[in-house]
């Protein structure tokens, strides 16, 4: 059966300070789909996330279905050493009641983050304190944690190390086979693409190509993406 | 014991101190320490122009303070220049406005406090006002540690109102010094809205720790502040910052390891 359209994007630009960073992109995503985007640095992937979430102006169309809930996990999130927050109370930013948390959302919680492979002895700790991979799963909870229809998942695997970018990219997996969640990310790894997603959306400020990573990952359209010789396979921003 | 300290006094510095100390932890989070320091500038002007009409200067110094905070909160939003470059732009300006209209008599007690009398209006104003405002300080605390720490992920949690709780943190702010003013003054009000959360930051490892801690002191500061003033008959805006600063001091001895 075919699925529903959960957002829809038509003739998108983004225009920052007199440059164009995103360029006349076009592209739909089906509820329970995941989608990537990948582009060189510099490409305009990140702005393009940033205008989906509303958080930039833009001239086109972006429209998501009615009523849908969005979770996001941002390419840099950064906490001050000396910023006095643990972990529980980061997610209780979420809950309706900061200063008494109830009993409900306390085993929800905990029940969350065991999906991630985390303890809830991390609730006590100190956010400033996580290593990357953890304030990654972290950030993955969170996201997650009030059951959104899609996730936005920026550079997922920057900055942490290989096996926790596998139990990251298993979560993910796992997410959206349990509870049908859209997933749109944004990735470097080609092989993650592969693997992961069902279609992949290629851009250079403007569309190069969408469809299954299969069909439109070819050397032709790489070069195309990336510039001949260009360095492809598993680059990560630092 | 406590001589010559009338009871509107202590309350009003408990007041002035808790207020300055709740709404003040989120101040220092979002890196606007100076903010205040110079908000209690804009003040000033506030001041002259209620001496001029013949009305208590607090209405001045209140309507001069939540304004200056509007426009700050805009000119955020709508230029690239960081805070500290509009407020130094600002607020020494207000300073020059104020220093050149405040009579002579009034100066010293604008910029530095005073345990003038207060009437029975303002009083009760300033009482119930500053009450108010740690409540409304508490009751919105998530929503405004959700924006200090990601103002992206807040806007995307609640997209119409985001904007609306970081004004409602600049208007909180704005009200909190204006309220201490005539006990603290102009140039210091800051101050005390710097040093319960400096304090608290030294030695809290929760957030709620935090922010309750830094009410509490801001409280102690105030009372004690003007207890010792009273006593040695200083000048109580000086007196509650040196010993919020003593105090700081000795917290330097407990801070927790980072």
């Amino acid at each position: 059966m075919e699925q529903e359209n959960i957002l829809e994007v038509k003739n998108l630009s983004v225009n920052l300070d007199r440059e164009n960073i995103v360029d006349d992109i076009s592209f739909t995503v089906k509820r329970g789909e995941a989608l990537a985007i990948i582009g060189p640095n510099g490409a305009g992937k990140t702005v393009l996330f940033r205008t989906l979430l509303g958080l930039l102006p833009y001239r086109g169309i972006v429209e998501w279905q009615k009523g849908i809930r969005i979770g996001y996990v941002p390419q840099k999130f950064f906490v001050e050493k000396s910023f006095p927050i643990t972990v529980q109370e980061f997610f209780l930013l979420k809950s309706p009641h900061f200063w008494m948390p109830d009993h409900a959302f306390l085993e929800h919680l905990q029940h969350e983050l065991s999906l991630v492979g985390l303890e809830k002895e991390i609730l006590i700790k100190p956010l400033s304190e996580l290593s990357g991979g953890q304030m990654q799963r972290i950030l993955i909870s969170w996201a997650m944690l009030n059951h959104p229809d899609v996730l936005l998942f920026d550079e997922p695997t920057a900055g942490i190390d290989i096996g926790a970018e596998e139990t990251i990219y298993t979560v993910l997996h796992k997410l959206q086979n349990d509870r049908g969640t859209t997933i749109i990310l944004i990735s470097h790894d080609l092989n993650v693409v592969y693997r992961y997603a069902d279609n992949v959306l290629c851009i250079n400020k403007s569309m190069i190509c969408h469809g299954k990573p299969e069909n439109v990952l070819n050397p032709k359209e790489l070069a195309r993406i990336y510039g001949e010789g260009g360095f492809y396979h598993h680059v990560e921003e630092k | 014991m406590i001589t010559n300290l009338s009871l509107d006094t202590i309350i009003i510095s408990l007041v002035i101190g808790i207020a300055s100390g709740a709404i003040g932890a989120f101040i220092i989070l979002r890196r606007m320490a100076l903010v205040g320091d110079a908000l209690s500038h804009v003040a000033l002007p506030g001041i002259a122009l209620a001496l001029a009409y013949q009305i208590d200067p607090f209405w001045g110094v209140a309507c001069f303070c939540v304004a200056g905070s509007i426009i700050v909160w805009i000119l955020e939003r709508r230029t690239k220049l960081h805070s500290e470059a509009l407020i130094g732009l600002l607020f020494t300006f207000s300073l020059a406005i104020g220093i050149l209209t405040i009579p002579n008599t009034e100066i010293l007690e604008s910029l530095f406090g005073a345990f003038a009398p207060l009437s029975f209006p303002v009083f009760i104003f300033i009482s119930v006002a500053g009450a108010l405002l740690i409540a409304l300080t508490f009751f919105l605390a998530k929503r405004f540690l959700f924006s200090i720490i990601s103002s992206d992920l807040a806007y995307i949690e609640s997209p119409k109102w985001s904007k609306w709780y970081e004004l409602a943190l600049f208007v909180i702010f704005a009200f909190v010094v204006a309220l201490g003013i005539k006990l603290v003054g102009a140039l210091l009000m800051g101050a005390l809205t710097i040093i319960p959360p400096s304090i608290s930051k030294n030695i809290s490892r929760s957030m709620a720790s935090y922010i309750l801690v830094s009410a509490l002191l801001g409280g102690f500061i105030g009372f004690f502040g003007v207890t010792l003033a009273s006593r040695m008959n200083f000048l109580p805006g000086p007196t509650i910052i040196i010993l919020g600063i003593g105090l700081f001091g000795a917290s330097l001895f407990f801070t927790r390891k980072a």
